[in-house]
């Protein structure tokens, strides 16, 4: 369906504050044909040039708001909170230093929870350019 | 363009998913190119094309108003989900999978749709098919739903999808309730994945393009045809022999544990299709692929077009284009021009 596709070439960068790269940011769209409740997502795991992303860095941004990541899988994580269809849900990476300007390969594995079929994980690889 | 033929015709906005997806056009565009193929309504997912789904506020339906009369088409349906295993911790409860459905049925309401898809038990038959232990809105949770279905004028359509047919026991509880309460708002619903006499050709480029063998996976699609047009039900003990000799990959392997999970098939009847024309709510009219000669690949449309009209089926029936998800792997799927040419098809077999 969409797993060639969820790994997007979009707004990836460094993230600045102050002058200095305090971490880095891709875009993710949907492994899916609606959009879901982001309490859906049961994994969002990144690699980046081999090594594996700490799932404590990352945070989430979609529509106006901002969620820890590890957040998304409390009991009480609001359920009418959508990642919408065809949407970026953008990923920040909080890690000092930011990432190095150029091309890095980027793994990403995307399981989300589907109302009436078993959960999805779609892995999509891809050499992103990094500004 | 509205008409007042009993069978209208109509686009699920399912079919241009990757349009939407991949911003070639937003729910606007989308519906323009529904007004373009010459139907006269449309399906909608509200979660994957309304954005501030599950609350609609006036302004959107002000504005959706406003887009039916530019285009001169009416919202059908509106597809209803259930989400029973949208928390973490827990699956919904009866409670909260009635109080979900609710929204649709409001949705649908203000939309100005006459009808929700229900997603229900049955959905994919009878069978526990992904070994689940969850339910979706059963019988019970749909005989609850009825009064509200009255309230808001709203009819439950019941998808009846391959595996299951029109004339699958598994659909009476719910007409019963219906029949028994006096509510007459769950009707059957068609879904033209029953009328399959072979794997569809865009099938067979997905699974090559995955690494199967073109050769084998052909000569099944080659050997179900041959079995449908010479009038016979197409068993795979007939063929598996010959299938082993071609040495099936791990990926052939993979489409014909999928495809043969019944040993012997045909399209459901016709016949019966006539026979319960009159009486069903609405129809989805899926097609992946169509060919050359303008024919759906996988489904004798002049057929189950004929059963239609012969029965006196009255209300629309909605292209629903699912190539695309099994194509885009590919590069870009034209879903718009796959559309278009369907609502030819069906309008030929119409005789319009």
């Amino acid at each position: 369906m969409y797993d060639k596709h969820i790994l997007t070439d979009e707004g990836c960068r460094s993230v600045w504050e102050n002058g200095k790269k305090v971490g880095y940011a891709v875009n993710l769209t949907i492994n899916y044909y609606r959009g879901l409740p982001l309490c859906c997502v049961d994994q969002i795991s990144l690699e980046v040039d081999g090594q594996p992303v700490d799932p404590n860095t990352m945070y989430l941004q979609h529509q106006g708001r901002e969620y820890h990541y590890p957040d998304i899988f409390t009991d009480d994580f609001p359920t009418d909170f959508y990642w919408l269809f065809g949407e970026k849900l953008r990923v920040v990476v909080r890690q000092d230093g930011g990432i190095d300007q150029g091309r890095h390969h980027v793994r990403l594995t995307l399981g989300t929870r589907r109302s009436y079929t078993p959960t999805m994980i779609d892995v999509c690889e891809k050499v992103l350019t990094f500004a | 363009m509205k008409t007042d033929h009993d069978i209208k015709l109509g686009v699920s906005l399912y079919s241009y998913q990757d349009n939407y997806y991949f911003k070639k056009h937003d729910l606007e565009g989308c519906i323009a190119a529904v007004a373009g193929s010459g139907a006269e309504g449309f399906e909608i997912f509200p979660e994957s094309m309304i954005p501030e789904w599950p609350y609609i506020s006036d302004r959107f339906i002000d504005w959706f108003n406003g887009i039916k009369i530019r285009y001169n088409l009416e919202c059908v349906c509106v597809d209803h989900f259930s989400d029973t295993r949208m928390w973490k911790n827990r699956n919904l409860t009866d409670d909260e999978l009635f109080e979900r459905s609710v929204l649709y049925i409001k949705a649908a309401a203000k939309l100005g749709a006459s009808a929700i898809r229900l997603l229900h038990e049955e959905h994919l038959g009878s069978v526990n098919f992904f070994n689940r232990d969850y339910h979706l809105v059963n019988a019970e949770i749909a005989e609850r739903l009825l009064p509200v279905c009255a309230e808001y004028n709203v009819m439950m359509a019941l998808e009846c999808h391959a595996p299951t047919t029109i004339d699958d026991p598994c659909h009476e509880p719910y007409l019963e309730a219906a029949e028994r309460l006096g509510l007459p708002f769950v009707g059957l619903q068609a879904d033209f994945s029953s009328y399959e006499y072979c794997v569809s050709s865009a099938d067979i480029g997905m699974y090559t393009r995955r690494g199967g063998t073109a050769e084998l996976l052909n000569f099944f699609r080659d050997s179900q045809r041959e079995a449908y047009f010479n009038g016979r039900p197409f068993v795979y003990d007939d063929i598996e022999p010959t299938i082993e000799k071609m040495k099936p990959n791990e990926v052939d392997r993979q489409f014909l544990a999928f495809h043969t999970r019944r040993r012997s098939s045909m399209p459901a009847s016709y016949d019966v299709l006539r026979d319960y024309a009159s009486k069903l709510v609405y129809i989805h009219g899926k097609f992946y692929d169509i060919d050359e000669t303008g024919q759906v690949d996988n489904i004798d449309y002049p057929k189950v077009m004929q059963a239609l009209v012969d029965g006196g089926y009255k209300g629309y029936i909605c292209s629903e284009f699912e190539g695309n998800r099994r194509m885009n792997d590919a590069g870009w799927c034209d879903e718009i021009e796959y559309v278009r040419k369907h609502q030819e098809l069906m309008r030929k077999c119409l005789g319009r």
